[in-house]
């Protein structure tokens, strides 16, 4: 896959500038590459979401990898501070887990190489 | 965005397949009869050979140069080729794909056929071979990208070349643009931040000025022509109310609260990529579809005009892109903004291109969608100044010139407007 350490920066840009965009103080993103996989780990510590915000992402974000959509439309994510492009996010990763855990919100995305 | 939760039937990948098939069946079995009534079999085969042998520059309207039935079979064999890339290569059939393939059967009546797009096909699947990525991957884009398919028509024909040259040439111009594409079209999305939806148009614009440029510069000269039906055919109107009653009722059974449902689209922006069949199910996209189509249709009719080869490019793109951004409240101020304009200015609204910049200034729909109906209206202004002078650089090579001139304007207006808004500072 081409632009591959572009297209991971990119999606951490449009999940930060997301949660920044909410108004989010503290945050900690964890990048794991590995050989066949990059996983994502974002964490915002003390954040109120409503239960449909959490619902909005996961399912958002676990729209299926779509290569077609990656190819064309990829150097849109993290473009525009107007409206995030989570559904476009969800087709350049293969999995994605959204949780609220003690009030800390925990976004972990995979994508394959 | 937020998504909207939808309890529909699921058809699965395969049953929206046979959705698609049977839009080309049938244009396909209407060719075919048109043909049988007609009485012209031989009239319908010698109405196809004219038009892969015309060089389908803008404006070039399949059903003046080969007769209904030419043109409808034209459309049918277009069609069932991306259908079949569809099947084979496994893709979900998302708006992306949706409003890809609508573009594809519009732009068969006038511009694309059989000759003139597999070149470009071929150039993406080196392309692919190059990159050591899945053919798959670009199969959306190279739909889109076929609107620089007249290059090739034109080198082959337009006898500024031997005949066997010419075709060789136009291969290698059609390959190159077909390895080209992909990566280009992928940059271009910056410059207008997905504002004009129309961004292969945008970018074709791009490659046919450099090639008509590079053309021009060895004093062959290449225009834009009018070659188009002044007559409106009763079956093609028919045919349209079919295929738009066809898309509102699989709507309709889909999701038995599309019609309840429906306004709820309107929230969206429609910036790319808006896939509507993701958040808001299939059967309100359908319904969005059809509801798209027949407004454009009966646009066309009020004011007069003739349902012709590039007006069906115009309405089939309108309704496609109804999967993928576009919805009335957003059309509704740009249409409006190039109506004016055309009007302004002395245009007969009732005039093929005319017509066709009114139906394709929808492709900054999300300018409306995003900073309200005054810049919409702005954008249609601008799209309608500009629309009928960005011809003349490509010379009528690049099909989507209404994605060039869009693809401009959104570029310009989108900084402008960003520089006037004020942010809203959310608290840490």
């Amino acid at each position: 896959m081409q632009h591959e350490s572009k297209k991971i920066a990119m999606i951490v840009n449009e999940l930060l500038t997301m949660l920044l965009l909410k108004g989010a103080g503290k945050i900690e993103v964890k990048i794991n590459r590995q050989k066949h996989n990059t996983e994502i780990v974002m964490k915002q510590q003390q954040c109120d979401y409503d239960e449909m915000f959490i619902q909005n992402l996961r399912y958002n974000l676990n729209t299926q990898r779509q290569t077609e959509v990656e190819e064309y439309f990829w150097q849109l994510v993290g473009d525009d501070d107007n409206e995030d492009e989570l559904p476009l996010v969800g087709t350049m990763v293969d999995e994605a887990v959204v949780e609220l855990v003690d009030g800390d919100l925990y976004i972990t995305v995979n994508r394959k190489n | 965005m937020k998504y909207n939760i939808v309890e529909e039937k699921n058809i699965g990948r395969f049953g929206l397949l046979v959705l698609l098939f049977l839009i080309p069946f049938l244009f396909l079995a209407t060719g075919i009869g048109y043909a049988f009534v007609d009485g012209s079999i031989d009239n319908t085969i010698e109405g196809l050979k004219n038009i892969i042998l015309s060089p389908t520059i803008l404006f070039t309207d399949f059903i003046r140069v080969g007769g209904i039935g030419a043109a409808f079979i034209n459309v049918a064999i277009l069609g069932f080729i991306n259908i079949y890339l569809m099947y084979v290569y496994r893709i979900k059939i998302n708006g992306v794909l949706i409003a890809a393939f609508f573009t594809v059967i519009g732009f068969s009546f006038f511009g694309k056929n059989i000759y003139n797009i597999l070149p470009i096909y071929m150039g993406g699947y080196l392309y692919t071979r190059y990159q050591k990525i899945s053919f798959k991957d670009i199969i959306v884009v190279l739909m889109f990208g076929t609107a620089l398919a007249p290059m090739i028509s034109e080198i082959s024909y337009s006898g500024f070349l031997p005949p066997l040259t010419g075709v060789i040439v136009a291969v290698f111009a059609g390959v190159f643009i077909g390895f080209v594409i992909v990566p280009l079209s992928s940059h271009m999305l910056k410059i207008h931040d997905g504002y004009n939806l129309y961004n292969i148009g945008f970018t074709s614009g791009i490659i046919g000025t450099v090639l008509t440029g590079l053309l021009r510069s060895f004093g062959i000269i290449v225009e834009p022509v009018s070659i188009i039906s002044e007559k409106n055919h009763i079956v093609i109107i028919v045919l349209l109310i079919i295929l738009f009653l066809g898309l509102m009722m699989t709507g309709i059974i889909i999701n038995r609260r599309a019609v309840i449902d429906y306004v709820k689209i309107f929230s969206y922006k429609g910036r790319l990529i808006t896939d509507f069949t993701h958040l808001m199910g299939y059967g309100i996209t359908f319904l969005n579809m059809s509801i798209l189509g027949f407004a454009s249709l009966l646009y066309v009719i009020i004011i007069g005009g003739v349902v012709n080869g590039p007006v069906l490019a115009g309405i089939f793109t309108v309704a496609g892109f109804g999967s993928l951004g576009k919805h009335m409240k957003n059309c509704l101020p740009v249409v409006l903004g190039t109506i004016a304009t055309a009007l302004f200015f002395g245009y007969d609204l009732s005039d093929t291109s005319i017509i066709i910049s009114v139906l394709f200034s929808t492709t900054l729909a999300p300018i409306a969608g995003a900073y309200g109906t005054l810049a919409g209206f702005i954008a249609g202004v601008l799209h309608m100044i500009l629309v009928t002078n960005v011809g003349v650089i490509h010379g009528g090579i690049n099909l989507y010139n209404n994605g060039f001139s869009g693809g401009i304007v959104a570029s310009v207006m989108i900084p402008i407007i960003d520089a006037f808004k004020k942010e809203k500072r959310n608290a840490a």
